[in-house]
Parts: C-alpha cells; sequence; structure tokens
C-alpha cells in the first residue's frame, strides 16, 4: 500500500552557473531502509547528486522529491555527514553531538540523555569532554556520525566520510555504522571511492560515468543484514567486488 | 630547572651591564642631570613624586580602560554590521578607513572643541587609536566562516540569530581578540597621548601625559624620565592583561593555543 518511494529523483540535471553539465538524466527511485552508494570516477558528481538531495544545491532541471516534499522542506529527516568531520573545534565532543539537539530546542535532560547514548554507541564515551584537536581522524568521524545521528534522521547522507583514514580504521567504521544502523535504522546515501566499502555497506551501488555524470549501472547487492568482517572473505562477496570493478573500469574507459 | 634560572638571570645581567653603561657615559661625557639623569636620581624622584605619579598613573589608566572598552565594544559590534553583509561593508568600510588615517593630532584639538580639556576628550583619543584594529580584525572574522560549518547549520534548520550565536560569533573570536590583542597595546599609549593632547590637570596634577609636559617645563628631567617608566609599567600591566584574556578563551581550542604532540 505504502507504494510511495522515499526517495525519487527525475530527469535531474545539474550545471553550475554556464558551466558544463555535472548531471544530466538522473532517475533514482529510493525505498524506505536501502543503503544506496554512489561510486564513480573523479568529477562523476557524486557528490553534487549527495548535495542535491540534501537540497544544499538545487538541480538545474527535473525533480527530485522526498516523502512527497522538497529537500529544503525535508531537511527534518535527514542528516549530513561531511567529507572531513566537520567538527566545531571550540566545542568538547559532547557539545558538538549535542549542537543539532540544541539547535531545533530539545531540552536539557533529553539532551544530555540523548548524548550520552550517542556517544555510548560510537565508543566514545571516554571522550565526550576533550576538544576535537584531541582526537584521532577515526574517532572525529564517530563524533560526527554521533552528531548526524543524534536527531534520529530518517535518511543519513554521508560524502565519503572515511576517504581520509587508513584502511583498517575504514573497515572497523564501515561495520560500525552497520551496527548502528542495525539499532536505529535510517535510509543511507553514500558517496565512496571505494568499491569494498560500497559492497559492503549497500544494498544497491550506483555505478555513475563522468561528463557529464550519468548513471552507467546499477549493481543490486544482495547479502543480508546484519553483516559482519566475515562476509568479506566470502566467494560472494570476492565475486560482486570484481563486477562492481569491472563496471567502474568500464565507466573510466 | 636550571635553564628556567638561566633564563631568568640573562636578562638581569644584561640589566647590569646596560646600567653600567649608563653610569659610564654619564660620567665620561660630563652630562648634568637635566640632561641624562642617573639611574638612582630617577629613583629618588620617582619616590619624591609618589604621590604625583601614582595620582597620574591612575588618570591615565582610567582614560586607557574606557577608551579600549569602549573601541573593543564598539569595535564588535561595528564589525558585526559590517560583517553581516558584503554591501554594508563595501559602503562604509572606505570611511572607517578615512578615520583610521585621520592623525590623532589633528582630531585631538576636535575632540577638545568637541568635548573640553580632560577624560572625555582622552578616551575620544584612545577609542580613536584603538578601534580600528579591533574592527579590522573582527570583521575579517565574521566574513571567513567556514562554509562546511554553514552548512552544516543548514542541515539543522538553524536560524540566522542561532548562526550568529553558535557558529558567527566563536569563529570570530580568534580575530577579535587579535584585534583586541592589538587595541590594549595601543590603548595606554592612545591615552598618554590623548592627555599630553587635550589633557587637564586639578592643582597641577593631571595624567601622564600631562605630567611630562609638566615636568619637562620645569626641567626636572628625573621625574620625566619616573614618569615614562610608570608609562612602561601600565603598558605592561595593559597588554599582559590582555593576553591573559586571550590565552583563557582560546587555550583550550584555537590552533595557535593548542600543544601538539
Amino acid at each position: 500500500m505504502c507504494a510511495q518511494p522515499l526517495v525519487t529523483l527525475e530527469r535531474v540535471e545539474k550545471r553550475f552557473g554556464n558551466g558544463p553539465l555535472v548531471l544530466d538524466g538522473i532517475d533514482l527511485k529510493v525505498e524506505r531502509g536501502e543503503f544506496v552508494s554512489f561510486i564513480g570516477p573523479s568529477g562523476c558528481g557524486k557528490s553534487t547528486l549527495l548535495r542535491l538531495i540534501a537540497g544544499l544545491t538545487s538541480p538545474t532541471n527535473g525533480e527530485i522529491v522526498i516523502d512527497g516534499m522538497t529537500p529544503e522542506n525535508a531537511r527534518e529527516l535527514m542528516f549530513f555527514v561531511f567529507q572531513d568531520a566537520n567538527l566545531m573545534p571550540w566545542r568538547r565532543v559532547a557539545e558538538n553531538v549535542e549542537l543539532p539537539l540544541l539547535l531545533r530546542g530539545d531540552p536539557t535532560a533529553r539532551r544530555a540523555e540523548r548524548v550520552r547514548h550517542m556517544l555510548e554507541i560510537v565508543g566514545l564515551s571516554a571522550a565526550a569532554t576533550k576538544y576535537p584537536w584531541q582526537l584521532s581522524g577515526g574517532m572525529r568521524m564517530r563524533v560526527s556520525i554521533a552528531r548526524a545521528l543524534s536527531v534520529a534522521p530518517e535518511i543519513l547522507l554521508l560524502d565519503e566520510p572515511f576517504g581520509a583514514l587508513d584502511e583498517m580504521t575504514r573497515d572497523q567504521l564501515n561495520e560500525d555504522l552497520l551496527a548502528i544502523r542495525g539499532r536505529d535504522p535510517f535510509t543511507g546515501f553514500f558517496v565512496t571511492h571505494s568499491v569494498p566499502e560500497a559492497v559492503f555497506l549497500s544494498t544497491r551501488i550506483v555505478v555513475l560515468a563522468a561528463n557529464p555524470g550519468r548513471v552507467a549501472t546499477v549493481i543490486d547487492v544482495p547479502f543480508a543484514y546484519p553483516r559482519g568482517p566475515e562476509l568479506r572473505e566470502t566467494p560472494e562477496f570476492l565475486q560482486l567486488l570484481a563486477h562492481t570493478a569491472r563496471a567502474l573500469r568500464a565507466v573510466r574507459a | 630547572m636550571k635553564s628556567r634560572l638561566l633564563s631568568l638571570l640573562q636578562p638581569l645581567l644584561a640589566g647590569f651591564a646596560l646600567l653600567g653603561l649608563w653610569y659610564a657615559a654619564k660620567a665620561v661625557f660630563n652630562l648634568p642631570s637635566f640632561v641624562l639623569p642617573s639611574p638612582d636620581e630617577i629613583g629618588a624622584a620617582a619616590w619624591e613624586e609618589r604621590s604625583t605619579l601614582w595620582a597620574a598613573a591612575m588618570i591615565t589608566l582610567r582614560g586607557a580602560l574606557l577608551g579600549f572598552l569602549a573601541a573593543v565594544g564598539v569595535g564588535f559590534l561595528l564589525a558585526m554590521v559590517l560583517g553581516f553583509s558584503p554591501r554594508i561593508k563595501a559602503s562604509f568600510y572606505p570611511y572607517i578607513l578615512v578615520l583610521q588615517m585621520m592623525p590623532v593630532t589633528i582630531l585631538a584639538p576636535v575632540f577638545v572643541l568637541w568635548l573640553g580639556q580632560g577624560l572625555p576628550s582622552i578616551v575620544a583619543i584612545t577609542f580613536m587609536i584603538g578601534f580600528f584594529p579591533v574592527v579590522a580584525n573582527t570583521t575579517m572574522g565574521f566574513i571567513s566562516v567556514d562554509r562546511n560549518l554553514r552548512e552544516l547549520l543548514l542541515m539543522c534548520k538553524a536560524t540566522p540569530a542561532q548562526e550568529v550565536r553558535y557558529l558567527r560569533i566563536p569563529g570570530a573570536m580568534p580575530y577579535f581578540l587579535t584585534g583586541v590583542k592589538i587595541a590594549g597595546t595601543l590603548a595606554p599609549i592612545g591615552a598618554i597621548v590623548g592627555d599630553f593632547l587635550a589633557g587637564s590637570a586639578t592643582n597641577g596634577v593631571g595624567g601622564i601625559g600631562y605630567m611630562t609636559i609638566s615636568y619637562f617645563s620645569q626641567l626636572k628631567t628625573p621625574a620625566l624620565f619616573a614618569t615614562g617608566m610608570v608609562a612602561c609599567v601600565i603598558g605592561f600591566g595593559f597588554v599582559g592583561s590582555v593576553n591573559l584574556l586571550h590565552w583563557r578563551l582560546l587555550h583550550s581550542w584555537h590552533d595557535s593555543m593548542v600543544k601538539k604532540e
């Protein structure tokens, strides 16, 4: 009965000023509970696509509908995890996590409770009173994720959140992200350069081609959740990895 | 510990050397005290004039403090207005520059005409000297807001007032405090120059600037030098307090202060 997809993009085009077309004819329907990764060569507009869904920039043509609303009006449902952790350097860890709750006017006691809960989930309870500069890159990203999830958004948009981290930290955070999602489900949009990351996290991978950015292939990822680190060693995973890498190579050529 | 002691000892030894040089110069060139008083004569004069100098210091300190506070307060508010929109900044910034370029020696008589001799004019002169660095720096701070943090607040549906409170003001704080630091070094100088140009006296006692003129006209050179020492103390006290404030507000988070291991 609830046939309406949560997020719909129809013939979406984007061009900055009089520049070339960055995105062309993007059609995408995403159901509640999906986790969609955008992957593609540099300049394919995958970050722009994410920003369009977030309403941080508007499409030149076409339409984006989120739960029946424009992206700007649907902001309450969404939160964005930025490329660098994007924390306020003058606020302590707990204060950074608290910020979205503070801005929307939650009462103090509820904020404190929620912040405590979020820091526990990302394993940073001990770092609550530290400043961002005292944390490692991976920890900072955890704070950023805790902040984003503090408002329990229906849709989480992540713009290459783990791109700057080493592989071990990245794998760990991938697993943590799925674990969090198991407890607090959200619909995910994820921009990445990493094929293993995309395969590990997603229900669907959208491979984009560049100049102009357009959907080249959509790959379904059939693995059931919860997914643990052992998934990475299964033949099915490695097969899909190879398949996705091939699709990515094809758009590069 | 040893290096701490040494770092204290070094300037002390250099000080003794300079004092020796001072006495030597006075002896070798046979300089009379009204040209170059010896350090002990300056000390004696300072003791003799202590009540006058103390009163003068208080008058100057009051002028410096009021002018400084006005410069910081008005500077901050003005910067907020200028930083609010590029159009307002483009319209009014040139005139603020004009004010800054106007020499104090010309402004001083104007202030005396408007406000009379004494404290109001001194405060106005100190303000004129100190407010520009505050405005220039703070405006820069309000304008150079982190773009990503702005987008974060956009995602949070923050109101403009929330953006000012939670992003613009804290983000501008390091810039503002740099301006405050500069204003802090200028304020005592401003108050003394202001006093020199527009000061007044009751019973022959005025501020540091006024006493400078008074001692000079009486050729009380040792007292004149003592006045200079008092001015130095006021300056150090002022700069020290402002640096302390700067440290207090930034040391926990700002790049310029935190220790990275």
